[in-house]
């Protein structure tokens, strides 16, 4: 057979396999077989060049090259043509619902936590937070609640024994972090706190407070309302409508209660279940912190003001939400939690 | 406290709108709660502070309503039908005990006609939402809800000796009280006293003895001062709280208890009374005025805006405050008896700032000189602990506080529980000692409402008596029982087990890289004997899991396997965590081999772990357990399992031999601890 004839020949058995591929790992295959640096059968051709008479040389390799560019052309065609015409999986009904992934839910009381702390620290606020059990000094004393005083009746406790209680309010933190931070002090406190009442809609035994304290020379009452304005139209939205009223707390002087428009009726409704009619609903308690707490950790009144705020998590959240029943944040029934992993 | 509008309108005289005056009220702090209509009249229902008690009647109301709108208040002259004697002459009265008793003021009227109140008295009664008594008591109530004061009236022909004694009761002394009730006084409690006994307890209750009756004809009124702490002790030590003791424990006027008595008189002379001559005024040591510097300067910085010198002397003055010696923008301000509020120039400032309208106050952001840390180093590990637990399917729960001893008894803890010395009820008189009875509750409750898995944490305290003293501790509860989420039409749903639990752990303690963690097999009082592991973080345990005890689930009645956890987060957060080091991304390719044999299913995994661990080479990059297989083929008492070895070198690409020959080290290994038996040639991915 001349060197002519077996470069044909090598053709038609090329040709022969390249029809026979099917997929692309039989091209792979094919391509391999053919054009593989060690074993493919083109490197073995060239290398049979060398065994060529030299005048025949120069014709044989050019029949070698031309079979090698046809080769490659036909892998290379043969490959665009299987990746035209892949064959994948079955096309499944694509209107099946989706492989959804179940996350878990945050309590509401924690989403609404962090929520009013992400406030705070945006207004340069740091996060402070003390025991649960507390004596009578930080609880009431040191927060001039004088020992004995009907003041202490609106902060209803329950007792571990004489000088021990739960906490009725966060409010102790700010005696705590007072006495070992000099001013200026910019803190909220967050917290679980406790009341001896009997579980109803409006009432828990227990439930979670934010506290706010601000230190420094030159606080002012215009202070204390642009900031719990801010604060209160980033949770509510722009448009609430917001009125501060005096009101009376041992540790804050002029104090202040701050009512928001009832979200419930807005105030059109005179039988409103949620508001009384009043058209508002009291959301905190604030004011200038009292110059005898500032006496009592050794801040000279004089020379600083301040001023504190105090809102009810659970309660607020309810006000947000339209929840009836304050009770259900503590069921804990998960249709309930879930419902606020999309707020 | 209820207000009369008409009532109202006997001391200031107004025209104004019902919703304009209840909005301008709310807004100088008398907050109106609610609104009724009676017969004609309008009362509003005023939420009043403890501080505050000059507001606990209509008198001291109007005082607010005048200062509001400028308006002055309605002069009353109380005429007096009078008897030719003095009360001196007709009773004696003594104070024993001025510290609890200040003052006291007597006043006899003889000849009342006791009967039914005249209608307009009817009315004013029933428009404090008392019932008419008779005409006696009724005024005595009149006057209590006009002026604040609080008025007793005695049957003279009862008092023995015709002697008043004001002294604290003797030791073993009783009285039946105007209800009936006998209580038992004791030596700090301030009695009313005749010759012989109690005749009411001071500024809390009238006794039976001396009450007004049908037959009284002749009476003594009582118009007094007491010690406010007293009276508050002496009420809750009876367990007795009148409209009284309300006010004198918020602190009366000192300066009114005779006009008062003579308001009394006069209206009882209404009712065929005589009054004597001159009343008795016990008042030994006059209070002297108290008088505040208040600086104008102040109530600026205070307030934040420059209040007018005008608008405050008038505020004031308005109010009763008797302004002086105005030098340098500072007043001395005379502070009338009425207002036991205030005695310091931050409480003028409130005054002053009431008046002027909180809402003309501007609102400016708070001025910052500080730069704070952010969040806090617990906060920020808290909100990573509930981060790692959402995405695993977990649902942040909250408890109470509080525990059932009948339950906590089921959890045969060592803790000592803090019990509440005045709990809501018996089921939470105690605080928590765990947070699995609080899961263990959720549990049965979700399940009880068809949810076919509950798989929960929460983090909170629990609380216990260490060396006598209360104590907390944060801890961290998990639950999982029941189906897990997911699965579908795509495949079935599986149910929660043991490690699904310990996963969930692990991976919240690789999250916060509380590295290394080890298990340890553990027996616990919450998990059943054999199904619990103790978990430890660099040698200190920190908590345990397991399977709950049938004994306590039972209680819940859940019937479903509970696998539950309780953590110590104090504990844990007394170790660091490791530190988060940037690791560049490998370059080299990554050579996967595994190794499946069997072996004795006793052997623990965590031990072949250990022995594989032994060969000390720094480019196994990762061991995974893959498949763990026992029943049939694999024989009894066996079970196969496949590890995958992931090996990579930093910095060149393995050979073949080189992994051939650490895999062999393995293999070595596992045979000369263990009797295992290869299933089949390794392959090479």
């Amino acid at each position: 057979m001349s060197f002519k004839e077996k470069i044909e020949s090598l053709k038609k058995k090329f040709e022969a396999e390249a029809a026979r591929v099917k997929d692309v790992n039989g091209l792979e295959a094919l391509r391999n077989a053919w054009l593989g640096r060690k074993k493919g059968r083109l490197t073995g051709l060239f290398n049979e060049l060398k065994a060529v008479a030299p005048e025949e040389k120069p014709e044989a390799g050019r029949l070698v090259n031309e079979l090698k560019s046809f080769v490659q052309k036909t892998v290379a065609d043969r490959g665009e043509d299987l990746r035209k015409t892949v064959t994948g999986p079955a096309i499944p009904d694509l209107t099946l619902p989706g492989r959804e992934r179940y996350v878990g839910s945050l309590h509401p009381v924690t989403v609404f936590e962090q929520e009013i702390e992400d406030i705070f620290l945006g207004m340069g606020f740091s996060i402070e937070d003390g025991p649960e059990i507390e004596t009578d000094y930080y609880n009431f004393e040191a927060l001039n609640f004088p020992k004995h005083h009907p003041a202490r009746d609106s902060w209803d406790t329950l007792y571990i024994n004489d000088d021990l209680m739960l906490r009725t309010h966060t409010s102790p933190v700010q005696i705590r972090v007072m006495e070992k931070k000099k001013p200026p002090i910019r803190i909220i406190i967050p917290g679980r706190v406790f009341r001896r009442e009997t579980p109803d809609p409006t009432h828990l035994p227990m439930f979670y407070q934010v506290e706010g304290l601000v230190v420094d020379e030159g606080i002012t009452f215009a202070h204390l309302k642009g900031t719990l304005e801010h604060f209160l139209k980033a949770l509510f939205g722009e448009k609430i409508k917001l009125r501060f009223r005096p009101s009376f707390f041992p540790f804050t002087e002029p104090s202040a209660e701050v009512d928001i428009e009832c979200l419930a009726c807005g105030g059109r409704d005179k039988n409103c279940r949620i508001c009384g009619g009043t058209g508002w609903k009291e959301i905190l308690g604030a004011g200038m912190v009292d110059p005898q707490v500032f006496k009592n950790v050794n801040i000279d009144p004089e020379k600083y003001s301040g001023w504190a705020f105090g809102l009810g998590i659970d309660r607020t959240a309810m006000l947000a939400y339209g929840i009836s029943d304050l009770r259900l944040f503590y069921e804990n029934d998960i249709r309930f939690t879930r419902q606020f992993n999309i707020k | 406290m209820k207000i009369s509008l008409e009532w109202l309108k006997e001391y200031v005289k107004f025209d104004i709108p019902a919703s304009e005056l209840v909005d301008k009220l709310t807004m100088i702090g008398l907050m109106v709660d609610s609104q009724e209509e009676k017969d004609g009249d309008l009362i509003l229902d005023i939420e009043t502070y403890a501080n505050r008690p000059d507001t606990l009647g209509h008198l001291g109301i109007a005082r607010e309503l005048a200062a509001a709108y400028g308006l002055s208040l309605e002069k009353k002259t109380w005429a007096v039908s009078e008897l030719e004697e003095d009360t001196a002459g007709i009773v004696g009265i003594q104070i024993m005990d001025e510290a609890l008793c200040p003052r006291y003021c007597g006043l006899a009227v003889k000849d009342v006609k006791v009967g039914p109140s005249p209608d307009w008295l009817r009315r004013r009664i029933e428009a404090m939402g008392l019932k008419s008594v008779n005409n006696v008591v009724d005024v005595t109530n009149y006057v209590l809800f006009a002026t604040g004061q609080p008025i007793h009236a005695f049957d003279l022909a009862k008092l023995e000796g015709g002697r008043v004694l004001i002294r604290r009761a003797k030791k073993g002394e009783t009285i039946i009280d105007l209800d009936g009730r006998r209580l038992e006084l004791t030596s700090d409690m301030l009695v009313i006293a005749d010759a012989v006994k109690p005749q009411a307890v001071a500024g809390v209750i009238g006794g039976a003895g001396s009450a007004i009756s049908e037959s009284t004809r002749d009476i003594l009124i009582e118009s007094a001062t007491f010690d406010p702490v007293s009276i508050r002790l002496t009420g809750k030590s009876l367990g007795i709280s009148t409209d009284a003791s309300f006010r004198y424990e918020r602190g009366t006027d000192i300066g009114f208890p005779p006009q008062a008595a003579r308001m009394v008189a006069s209206l009882l002379s209404g009712m065929g009374g005589k009054a004597a001559r001159t009343l008795i005024d016990l008042y030994p040591k006059p209070r002297k005025g108290r008088a505040v510097l208040l600086r104008r300067q102040r109530v600026i910085d205070l307030l934040g805006t420059p209040v007018e010198a005008e608008f405050i002397e008038r505020t004031l003055a308005g109010l009763g405050f008797k302004l002086s010696g105005q030098q340098n923008g500072a007043w001395l301000v005379e502070v009338p008896s009425y207002r036991v509020d205030i005695d310091r120039e931050a409480d003028l400032i409130e005054e002053i700032a009431r008046f002027y309208g909180y809402d003309r106050i501007p609102s400016e952001p708070t001025p910052a000189r500080s730069f704070e840390p952010a969040a806090g180093k617990k906060r920020d590990r808290l909100n990573r602990i509930r981060r790692a637990f959402l995405p695993q399917g977990f649902d942040e729960v909250i408890n109470w506080s509080f525990a059932d001893p009948e339950v906590a008894n089921l959890f045969g803890q060592a803790l000592v529980p803090v019990p509440l010395k005045n709990p809501i009820s018996v089921k939470a008189s105690l605080l928590r000692t765990n947070l699995l009875a609080g899961l263990l509750e959720n549990a049965a409750w979700n399940f009880n409402r068809d949810l076919e898995g509950v798989h929960i944490f929460e983090i909170g305290n629990i609380y216990y008596l260490k060396d006598e003293k209360p104590a907390e501790e944060l801890m961290l509860g998990i639950l999982s029982a029941g189906l897990l989420p997911g699965g579908g039409w795509w495949g079935k749903k599986t149910s929660s087990d043991f490690f699904v639990l310990k996963g969930a752990l692990e991976a919240f303690m690789k999250d916060l890289r509380y590295e290394p963690f080890t298990f340890e097999k553990a027996v616990h009082p919450f998990f059943e004997d054999g199904f619990c592991l103790s978990v430890a973080c660099k040698g200190l345990e920190v908590g345990s899991l397991g399977l709950v005890r049938k004994g306590i689930q039972s209680r819940f009645s859940i019937d479903r396997p509970v696998y539950a956890a309780e953590m110590s987060l104090a504990r844990l957060f007394e170790k660091q965590p490791r530190p988060f080091q940037y690791v560049s991304i490998p370059k080299f390719p990554c050579v996967v081999r595994d190794i499946s044999f069997l072996i004795d299913e006793r052997v623990p995994f965590e031990e072949i772990k250990k022995v594989v661990g032994r060969v000390n080479v720094s480019w196994i990059e990762a061991i995974e357990l893959i498949d763990h297989f026992s029943g049939p083929p694999v024989p009894k008492g066996k079970v196969s399992l496949t590890i995958r070895f992931r090996y990579r070198h930093s910095k060149k690409t393995l050979q073949a031999v080189e992994v051939d020959q650490v895999e062999g080290q393995v293999i070595e290994e596992l045979k000369s601890a263990f009797d295992i038996q290869l299933r089949e040639g390794k392959i090479d991915k």
